[in-house]
């Protein structure tokens, strides 16, 4: 008897969930509080697919979402950042439980993503991805502007006490258990009637305005949950690594992002999950070893990531996972 | 007070005929091919860090130095056309992934070269004047001069030369200019070909000004994104009046505010327009 595709997915799925569970009794601790940060990474790519590869909106900003997510938190846990500043009456603020200030950090990002949404995406074609592109410039310059609040190239710390979980296990299954809320909850979405209106829009704006969608606003939506999410992870990074600077969200991260997601296949959901994944594991602990090389050529960690992109950009535009599915479908197709 | 504001203009200027060069070849191809050339910045920087080599490394004559750097650019946009852009054309999110990684990349590999700091050139002109009490080199005044003369040369190509009309119809109408027979692949490179040229020969009027520095792969980009979007998109001539908009106002922030607010303004610029008159000063609706 074979099984449906569908269920076989289910199937699979629950198989990685076991062994991501089971994965810190047998890994030593560095590597699990990598693996942990990779998973965090994952909901950045996966909420860049929502608006770039469901909704076909180019979005080249996203880390500032995630910083604006990181930020928030960290100076809600640390209001003392703003004494002796202009801004010295938030310092009285009470500090909330971590959780709610992540859930802060989310709410701020989404925020900010409205009021750009709103201005940038009820023109149609390329404004939004020229605006997006200035933020990640605008949004590092007004950390170095206001470095008393926010540390300028420094960061600062949110202090120990102010983890997510005291050890790297405990930080880890934190972080796959928001990895599994957040793409579970972004999976439901494109799977509703709202995930639909979201590519018929990447499809075919005009057509999908002719069929009675309001784009504007559904545009605005995806907009709204992708940066949403993008907050979220940046504020657990923050209560992950227990310090918040803006090398977290810099244009090479967005970058690192991008190639998730090409890798992974745009507007596949489960393939920007896999491709977070490798990427984050690839730049952190492969590329570190290669990195011998940089002494004879021009070549840092940073080139190889941008040459892979150009090429998987040029060969392969609809992603690796695509490629990979699609000679699944084919195979169990032959066996049933 | 009144000092200030003859700096501010005369300066202002300068930069703006750099602007105007850097923004009219990124408006060019955009408006031809609906692309968005993300990698329009490199070709700004690849220039200035080219005439450097040439003429510090090898010694080469500024002015040699200069043609082959921008030539050199040239066919760079050429290639990266037909490597880059034409193969995924259709794929309009891939080209500009691709063409921003592209960016990134020489960004990159410059800094890994030459450093972060900037690099400053070998003026071309020594000397300096003043004007209504403003000190001002001559090497400034030949720049503005040189800009000019450029953004003249190209109204010419586009509006009385053969190619320079065909570019301008087939920005208006691609698929009429098919039927009547254009050869559209073959304009989409001359127009990359002279788009990169601008970008190139801006990036070296640039170095002469101020310095060349890796950052400017991304930021020229910045510059010239707030000037289209002014302009309109792909509006060449927009592009050259919105030049001067914003290069007195980039002008106008760095002397009061700082020069680490630039870019700052540039966004609210760019927001501000979007509001208000979202097609730009001279924007055509589609």
């Amino acid at each position: 008897m074979t099984m449906k595709l569908r269920d076989k997915r289910v199937v699979a799925v629950v198989f990685l969930l076991i062994i991501s569970i089971l994965a810190p009794l047998f890994l030593p601790d560095a590597f699990v509080y990598l693996l942990g940060m990779a998973y965090l990474f994952v909901i950045m790519v996966v909420s860049w697919d929502i608006i770039v590869g469901y909704t076909g909106q180019v979005n080249l900003g996203h880390t500032v979402f995630v910083g604006i997510g990181a930020y928030t938190t960290a100076l809600l846990q640390v209001p003392s950042r703003f004494e002796g500043t202009f801004l010295h009456l938030l310092s009285t603020i009470p500090q909330p439980p971590i959780y709610i200030s992540i859930l802060f950090g989310g709410v701020a990002a989404a925020f900010v993503g409205f009021v750009i949404g709103i201005i940038t995406l009820r023109l149609k074609g390329y404004y939004f991805a020229l605006v997006t592109a200035v933020l990640p410039l605008v949004f590092i310059q007004f950390l170095y502007v206001w470095s008393d609040i926010f540390g300028g190239e420094e960061g600062f710390s949110v202090g120990l006490e102010r983890a997510i979980a005291p050890g790297s296990v405990g930080k880890y299954y934190i972080a796959l258990f928001l990895m599994v809320i957040s793409v579970f909850i972004m999976y439901v979405i494109v799977r509703s009637s709202v995930g639909y209106k979201f590519r018929a829009i990447r499809d075919d704006e005009i057509l999908a305005e002719s069929v009675g969608i309001d784009t504007v606003k559904f545009k605005v939506l995806s907009f709204v949950t992708s940066s949403f999410f993008a907050g979220i992870a940046g504020a657990a990074i923050v209560h992950y690594r227990i310090t918040v600077g803006p090398t977290l969200f810099d244009i090479p991260l967005m970058l690192m992002i991008i190639l998730s997601g090409v890798i992974g296949g745009l507007g596949t959901l489960f393939g920007p999950v896999f491709g977070g994944f490798v990427i984050y594991l690839l730049k952190n602990w492969w590329l570190k070893g290669l990195m011998g090389i940089s002494e004879v050529l021009p070549v840092n960690d940073e080139v190889i990531l941008y040459i892979i992109l150009i090429v998987l950009g040029l060969t392969a535009p609809q992603g690796i996972w695509r490629y990979a599915s699609n000679y699944m479908k084919k195979y169990f197709e032959k066996e049933s | 007070m009144l000092e200030l504001i003859m700096k501010i203009l005369i300066y202002g200027t300068v930069v703006s005929g750099i602007w105007a060069l850097t923004a009219s070849g990124f408006s060019l191809i955009f408006g031809i091919a609906r692309i968005l050339n993300f990698a329009h910045g490199t070709f700004f920087v690849l220039s200035a860090y080219m005439s450097i080599v040439l003429i510090k490394n090898l010694g080469l004559n500024i002015f040699i130095s200069y043609a082959i750097a921008v030539l050199f650019v040239g066919v760079l946009g050429v290639v990266v056309y037909k490597v880059m852009m034409s193969p995924i054309r259709h794929h309009e999110v891939m080209v500009i992934i691709v063409t921003l990684a592209f960016a990134l990349l020489v960004e990159q590999v410059l800094l890994l070269l030459f450093g972060e700091h900037g690099r400053s050139v070998p003026s071309f002109v020594s000397g300096f004047t003043e004007i209504g009490g403003v000190l001002i080199t001559y090497k400034r005044i030949v720049v503005f001069i040189l800009a000019i003369a450029v953004i003249f040369l190209l109204e010419f190509f586009i509006n009385r030369t053969r190619t320079g009309k065909m570019i301008t119809a087939a920005s208006q109408d691609i698929e009429a200019a098919m039927m009547v027979g254009m050869d559209v692949e073959r304009l989409f490179v001359i127009t990359m070909f002279v788009s990169a040229i601008l970008a190139g020969f801006a990036g070296l009027l640039f170095a002469q000004v101020f310095a060349a520095s890796p950052i400017f792969a991304v930021k020229s980009l910045i510059y010239a994104f707030a000037i289209v979007i002014l302009g309109g998109l792909g509006s060449v001539r927009g592009s050259i009046i919105a030049s001067f908009i914003v290069g007195y106002l980039i002008t106008a922030s760095i002397t009061f505010l700082g020069a680490r607010w630039a870019e700052f303004v540039m966004l609210v610029t760019i927001i501000g327009i979007l509001v208000f008159r979202p097609t730009g000063l001279f924007g055509v609706e589609e």
